[in-house]
């Protein structure tokens, strides 16, 4: 039986790598916004379909794809700040919550109006999966977690070193005395807000090449993005990813205990604990 | 431009008024001396997940109709249909049956689809003394108490999961693994399946019921795999058995699936693609191909591809007006006290309502044969038996392979 737990373990960090990106994402917009944007499902989806334009109807190769999403998904995520979050700027959180909730229908209807309820497939064959000593481990999985770790250094790298990366953690630390100091703060929402979405729909993508693509397949995630952001302290991008990888092992190795039945009640239970217990997040400082 | 407000003047909405009262007494069929209709309904699922089928369905009572009313009716009385659509939804099956029975008058309405849909409606329909004809599969249906208002021609979960665990111990596999979507009808299901498979000498090593909608299942799948099936009888939903489906065969599972068609069907085949999906078994509740009713079904649609839904409601019609003429009725309690003696044996099989009518014209016994299946009903209004077809996923398109006649 042993190595079944090994294997949960390896389920539990692929989970974590898909959970990763798009909690970084809820973490940054949340950091600049400070509201829980629930349309960070629906930037995965879109991005998926994206992927799925570029590849299938486009006939782009898929690292070609890969590249469009990425920008594409940017921009959308500018554009849904400019058109249903820029107005709304100073309202109460929970307004822009329930804002963001208008989009996601929105945007999931644009997709299933455009590309239908189907499910769909990338142009690209499902590979055997690998084994050794009985762990199983898919191909395509080990690209992910490649891609999702590439992703966390360079958005590490960006906060830490760059100027724009400064700014971002200066407006998210005080966005008040950030401005007093001379940073356009509209700027950095922009720049925050093409970031995000890019990245969610880079995992939507990655997400769409492990299973598989229909209107509602980033909804399935908002509950799992959300314990991973509370668990690694809300707001911060850096220990969202630990958040993430301990989500994503808590749902898997679960099962070796639980019935599957009781999935979607491990990330409500953790996110019930940590704010009972521990409201800064298992990584985070008090502030 | 100036208006007084309201855009319509006084005079003008007294003219409309009398114009529409005027347009209604012409339009109105003044049936002065001709035979009362006889008011029936259907509820099929134009749109929503039922859509695929509902159309068809609709196509197949309405031409049932058209057929008996051009040789003159039910002892005279020409056959009215009311049409609504059930969205597959309670919520607009509810509203649409209110119309139907208080502004329609009718005295049956046919051709539900969803489970949800028919247990909500049903009711409506039993309080009224209408009765209902489904295709859905829930067992709560068959334990309404609906003073026998309430039928059906699906096959229960128990007959399902009988036929399915037949079809793997007829395919030799011993070493079998349960995967359900967490529904009403996973754990009856999965018990008869159980029961059926281990007295004919299979094991179920795993018995697991997960949750819909869940991004992966590779846990899940993990301890399905720990037990080294050689096959896996998964009752899911398409979007999790797409989901399912790919990870197996990451997993370098080589064992076979088998599940039911409203789960492996062509959007799967699609949606995994063919390497993936090939060789999985999809069973149906099917037509009985072979059958004069369905030939009869496929000769008044004009078309060979007729869904097993479709070969539902032609009976759910037939059923009706048989009994209408057996009885001599025009009520809801009518038809259901008729029923049994159209549908169940002994009596001379008839395959439609013209060659039964002629028959009951006569003052024989008739016993109704269906195109979904012979349509006997025990005491809960659920039918005995079904036919079964069996099909397999070859280079990227369901084939048919076989079946049991029920």
């Amino acid at each position: 039986m042993a190595e079944y737990y090994f294997q949960y373990i390896v389920n539990g960090i692929i989970s974590g790598g898909i959970l990763a990106l798009p909690a970084i994402a809820f973490s940054l917009l949340y950091g600049i916004l400070r509201f829980a944007n629930f349309a960070i499902g629906t930037y995965l989806t879109a991005g998926a379909f994206i992927a799925y334009a570029a590849n299938v109807t486009l006939g782009l190769p898929i690292y070609a794809a890969f590249l469009v999403t990425m920008v594409v998904s940017g921009f959308l995520g500018v554009g849904v700040d400019q058109l249903a979050f820029r107005p709304m700027r100073k309202r109460r959180p929970l307004t822009l919550a329930i804002v963001s909730i208008a989009v996601s229908f929105i945007l999931e209807n644009m997709a299933r109006f455009i590309w239908g309820n189907e499910h769909k497939s990338y142009n690209i064959p499902v590979l055997r999966g690998m084994e050794w000593g009985g762990i199983r481990i898919g191909k395509e999985q080990i690209l992910i977690l490649f891609i999702a770790l590439a992703f966390m250094i360079l958005i590490q790298a960006l906060l830490r070193f760059t100027r724009m990366g400064k700014a971002m953690r200066a407006v998210a630390d005080n966005a008040m005395l950030a401005s007093v100091k001379g940073i356009d703060s509209e700027q950095v929402i922009l720049r925050t807000s093409y970031i995000g979405a890019a990245l969610a729909g880079t995992a939507g993508m990655m997400v769409g090449i492990d299973t598989t693509i229909d209107p509602l397949m980033g909804f399935k995630f908002v509950l799992s993005i959300f314990a991973s952001a509370i668990l690694g302290g809300i707001g911060s991008a850096t220990t969202a990813v630990g958040g993430a990888f301990f989500v994503g092992l808590a749902e898997e190795v679960s099962m070796i205990w639980l019935p599957a039945t009781y999935k979607s009640a491990i990330g409500f239970g953790m996110i019930v604990l940590v704010l009972l217990f521990r409201p800064q997040g298992l990584f985070g400082r008090n502030r | 431009m100036k208006n007084n407000g309201n855009g319509v003047t006084r005079r003008e909405s007294l003219k409309i008024i009398g114009g529409a009262a005027g347009l209604m007494t012409m339009g109105l069929p003044i049936n002065l001396g001709a035979q009362e209709p006889i008011r029936l309904g259907t509820l099929c699922p134009l749109t929503g997940a039922g859509g695929p089928y509902g159309p068809q369905m609709q196509q197949a009572i309405a031409a049932v109709v058209k057929e008996l009313n051009d040789a003159g009716g039910i002892w005279g009385h020409p056959v009215q249909l009311f049409n609504e659509d059930s969205q597959t939804n309670p919520e607009a099956a509810v509203r649409a049956v209110h119309k139907l029975i208080d502004v329609n008058k009718v005295i049956a309405v046919m051709g539900t689809w969803a489970s949800a849909v028919t247990m909500a409606v049903a009711p409506i329909c039993f309080n009224n003394r209408v009765v209902e004809f489904s295709v859905s599969g829930a067992d709560a249906i068959s334990d309404l108490k609906d003073d026998d208002y309430i039928w059906r021609t699906q096959p229960n979960t128990f007959l399902q999961g009988e036929f399915h665990a037949k079809f793997a111990l007829q395919k030799g596999w011993k070493r079998i693994a349960y995967m359900a979507v967490q529904t009403p009808y996973a754990k009856s299901f999965g018990d008869t399946y159980k029961k059926v498979a281990e007295a004919g000498g299979a094991k179920i090593l795993e018995y697991l019921i997960y949750e819909a909608d869940k991004p992966s299942y590779r846990s899940e799948l993990t301890k399905v795999l720990a037990t080294k099936p050689e096959h896996i009888m998964l009752m899911g939903y398409t979007p999790d058995s797409i989901a399912i489906f790919k990870e197996l065969y990451k997993m370098g599972y080589k064992g076979g699936i088998q599940g039911p068609s409203f789960a492996i069907n062509q959007k799967l085949v699609d949606g995994v693609g063919a390497e993936v999906a090939e060789g999985a078994y999809s069973l149906d509740p099917a037509s009985d191909l072979q059958s004069p009713a369905f030939k009869n079904l496929t000769r008044l649609l004009g078309a060979q591809d007729v869904n097993s839904y479709a070969a539902q409601t032609y009976d759910h019609i037939n059923l009706v007006t048989l009994s209408l003429a057996e009885g001599k009725v025009n009520t809801g309690t009518g038809i259901r006290d008729n029923l049994r003696k159209v549908a169940n044996p002994p009596g001379t099989e008839v395959s439609g309502f013209m060659e039964g009518y002629k028959l009951i014209k006569e003052g024989k016994k008739i016993n109704y044969q269906g195109a979904s299946g012979a349509c006997d009903f025990d005491d809960k209004g659920d039918i005995l038996s079904r036919p079964f077809s069996f099909s397999q996923v070859k280079g990227g398109k369901l084939v048919v392979i076989g079946g049991i006649k029920g």
